[in-house]
């Protein structure tokens, strides 16, 4: 159990610099996901951290020990791959076991250990089956056995989701879940899944292009986007963008292309006449009789919700509706937001602009 | 009939018309052997698909030594097995090994290593034997059976060293990791993770090197003379010497010869295609 700080880490494979200088505070006990999209440096984060790739720059501390030249095995991390990366000839008691045997550690201690990991994860049944007899989840399962048996400082998980089903990746969330409840160890997650980072995360690091995008707690990254490309991954479906300029003479309003005006509740100063992009999440629109006309498109019910792709005036926006309408494409219908839950961002920079 | 099985059935006919007088030219000079083998000496040469009495007297006079070409039949059959075995062992020793630096832990230098093992094979072994002749006496080795094992060992390594370099670059390298992290030394990623891996290929290049030592002949007369000193094969060649030579006890010899490489590919068949095919495809 251990905080982890990175202080303006920075890595280059050769002469190709990946990640540009990220600053992230883990503290002892801490649940942080990584999340991006692919090739953000997330993945190369990890294994800075678990020793597997050098830092060019910069410093990582595990316990308040700075373990930028130490070997993985002494920086007292266990890892879940992504594929598992079970040993193949040995059985799942073996796999569990194989760092307490590279200790040399006592058999009954480690029997101890090996039995205790079994059981929370519910493998007991499964100790002297080799990896090959057992499903994807049984088998991400034993990898998170063998992170348990080490009883480290911080548990680095690398996507270990990614090669489940749907619906085994959905029971798998809760159950790591439930482990770090139960445990209380520090834990790093990098993913590419939003979703399992809003379910998973005491805090969210949000990663785009080698550089950390913003840190936060799962609903403040939801509500309060710093940026446009914060606003655009975190949520799913995905907020909704629309161009146009403030207008702030008089009524504070957001003025699109088309001459229609959507309501704002605030702005900066001095904003009159400013590009902006306009941010709505899909279930951010009502329907209203005073609102804006829009054309459905498609209609996509989940059960749960119905979504709704329509064209609002020129710009094609999603919009998602609790309550069971009977829509089809071609419905012509009135949507209206909420100004105190809009979100507003500079269009050239991306920015937010209201506090 | 169908169309597609009349197809198929002419496939197979024409597969069976190349494939059966394939097989009865690769079986014939076996079954040559076999025929001289069993046959008494005044009729071995007569041309008969099966010998009017067939007996087993040969292989009494080879196993009694009872012949002057086959004083040291025993001795020399040890001979042969203990360098066959000693070639396997220290070819696996230093192909595995090899292997593992160059493909695991990625030294400096290992592109250059498996390109000049390969650039080995240029030269024909038969062009290098009197060069290692030459050789093995600098060295003072002449006449002792380590030249032998050591100049088989120059000869197999450097393909044992691709296919084992090849075979390794498919096992994935998240186990290493996995290992590294549980906290292993590259010793025991070498002992506890990477040989168990690699057994099919070790098993099907160990017997590569020991087979390869079995039936070698022109390495052995060279660098070995004294009789006790030499493999089978160097014997059997020395049946040839005189005007009357025993072609039933040259035949007899040669047949129990074969039996252990036979012996040996059936027991491990299941890892020979594997073990030498692994990492020939990325899968």
């Amino acid at each position: 159990m251990a905080s982890v700080a990175i202080r303006d880490v920075r890595k280059s494979f050769g002469a190709a610099a990946v990640i540009h200088g990220v600053d992230v505070t883990i503290t002892d006990g801490e649940f942080v996901v990584l999340v991006g999209p692919s090739g953000c440096g997330k993945s190369t984060l990890l294994r800075m951290i678990a020793g597997l790739e050098n830092i060019t720059s910069g410093a990582i501390s595990i316990g308040g020990r700075v373990v930028n030249d130490l070997p993985p095995k002494e920086r007292d991390v266990a890892m879940v791959f992504q594929n598992y990366a079970l040993y193949p000839h040995m059985t799942v008691a073996a796999n569990m076991a194989f760092s307490m045997k590279l200790r040399g550690a006592p058999k009954d201690e480690t029997e101890k250990r090996v039995n205790r990991a079994a059981e929370i994860l519910g493998l007991l049944q499964l100790l002297e089956r080799y990896p090959r007899q057992l499903s994807g989840g049984q088998r991400q399962r034993v990898a998170m056995g063998r992170a348990i048996v080490r009883d480290p400082q911080v548990f680095l998980f690398d996507e270990p989701l990614s090669n489940l089903d749907a619906k085994l990746r959905v029971q798998m969330r809760t159950e790591i879940k439930e482990l770090h409840l139960k445990l209380k160890t520090t834990t790093v997650y990098v993913t590419h899944d939003q979703i399992e980072a809003m379910t998973m995360a005491d805090k969210i690091v949000v990663m785009h292009d080698g550089l950390v995008e913003q840190i936060g707690a799962p609903l403040e990254l939801y509500d309060r986007p710093r940026n446009l490309f914060v606003a655009g991954f975190i949520g799913s479906p995905a907020m909704n963008f629309l161009k146009g300029v403030v207008r702030a003479n008089g009524k504070l309003e957001f003025e699109r292309p088309d001459g229609s005006r959507l309501p704002l509740a605030a702005a900066p100063s001095g904003s009159d006449g400013r590009k902006a992009i306009y941010g709505v999440r899909p279930e951010h629109f009502v329907l209203a009789e005073s609102g804006a006309d829009a054309i459905i498109q498609v209609v996509e019910p989940t059960g749960s919700e119905i979504q709704v792709v329509a064209k609002l005036g020129a710009e094609e926006i999603t919009a998602v509706f609790r309550e069971r309408h009977q829509f089809k494409p071609g419905d012509k219908i009135r949507l209206m937001t909420d100004p105190r839950l809009v979100h507003l961002f500079d269009e050239s920079s991306g920015q937010r602009l209201i506090a | 009939m169908k169309l597609s099985s009349l197809r198929s059935v002419t496939t197979e006919a024409k597969l069976l018309l190349i494939g059966i007088p394939l097989l009865i030219w690769t079986l014939l000079p076996i079954y040559h052997l076999f025929l001289f083998s069993i046959s008494p000496k005044e009729s071995a040469f007569s041309g008969k698909l099966w010998p009017d009495h067939p007996t087993l007297h040969n292989f009494a006079v080879v196993f009694k030594q009872e012949h002057y070409y086959l004083q040291h039949f025993w001795q020399q059959l040890w001979n042969s097995l203990l360098i066959a075995v000693a070639t396997g062992a220290l070819t696996l020793f230093i192909a595995t090994g090899a292997a593992f630096a160059i493909s695991r832990l990625k030294v400096m230098g290992g592109r250059m290593v498996m390109n000049l093992a390969l650039f080995t094979y240029f030269i024909p072994a038969a062009f290098l034997a009197v060069p290692m002749y030459r050789t093995m006496g600098l060295y003072g080795l002449l006449n002792n059976q380590w030249a032998l094992i050591l100049a088989m060992v120059t000869i197999a390594t450097p393909y044992s060293i691709w296919v084992l370099k090849q075979a390794s670059d498919q096992l994935p390298v998240e186990l290493d990791e996995a290992a590294v992290i549980d906290g292993a030394s590259p010793m025991q990623l070498f002992r506890l993770v990477y040989i168990p891996l690699m057994a099919p290929s070790l098993v099907a290049i160990g017997t590569y090197a020991l087979l390869l030592a079995w039936n070698e002949y022109l390495y052995a007369f060279l660098l070995l003379s004294k009789d006790t000193d030499v493999t089978l094969p160097v014997a059997l060649g020395n049946f040839l010497a005189a005007d009357d030579s025993p072609w039933e006890l040259l035949m007899t010899t040669g047949l129990i010869y074969a039996l252990p490489p036979a012996a040996i590919y059936y027991v491990f068949k299941r890892y020979m295609v594997s073990g030498l095919t692994a990492g020939a495809v990325k899968n």
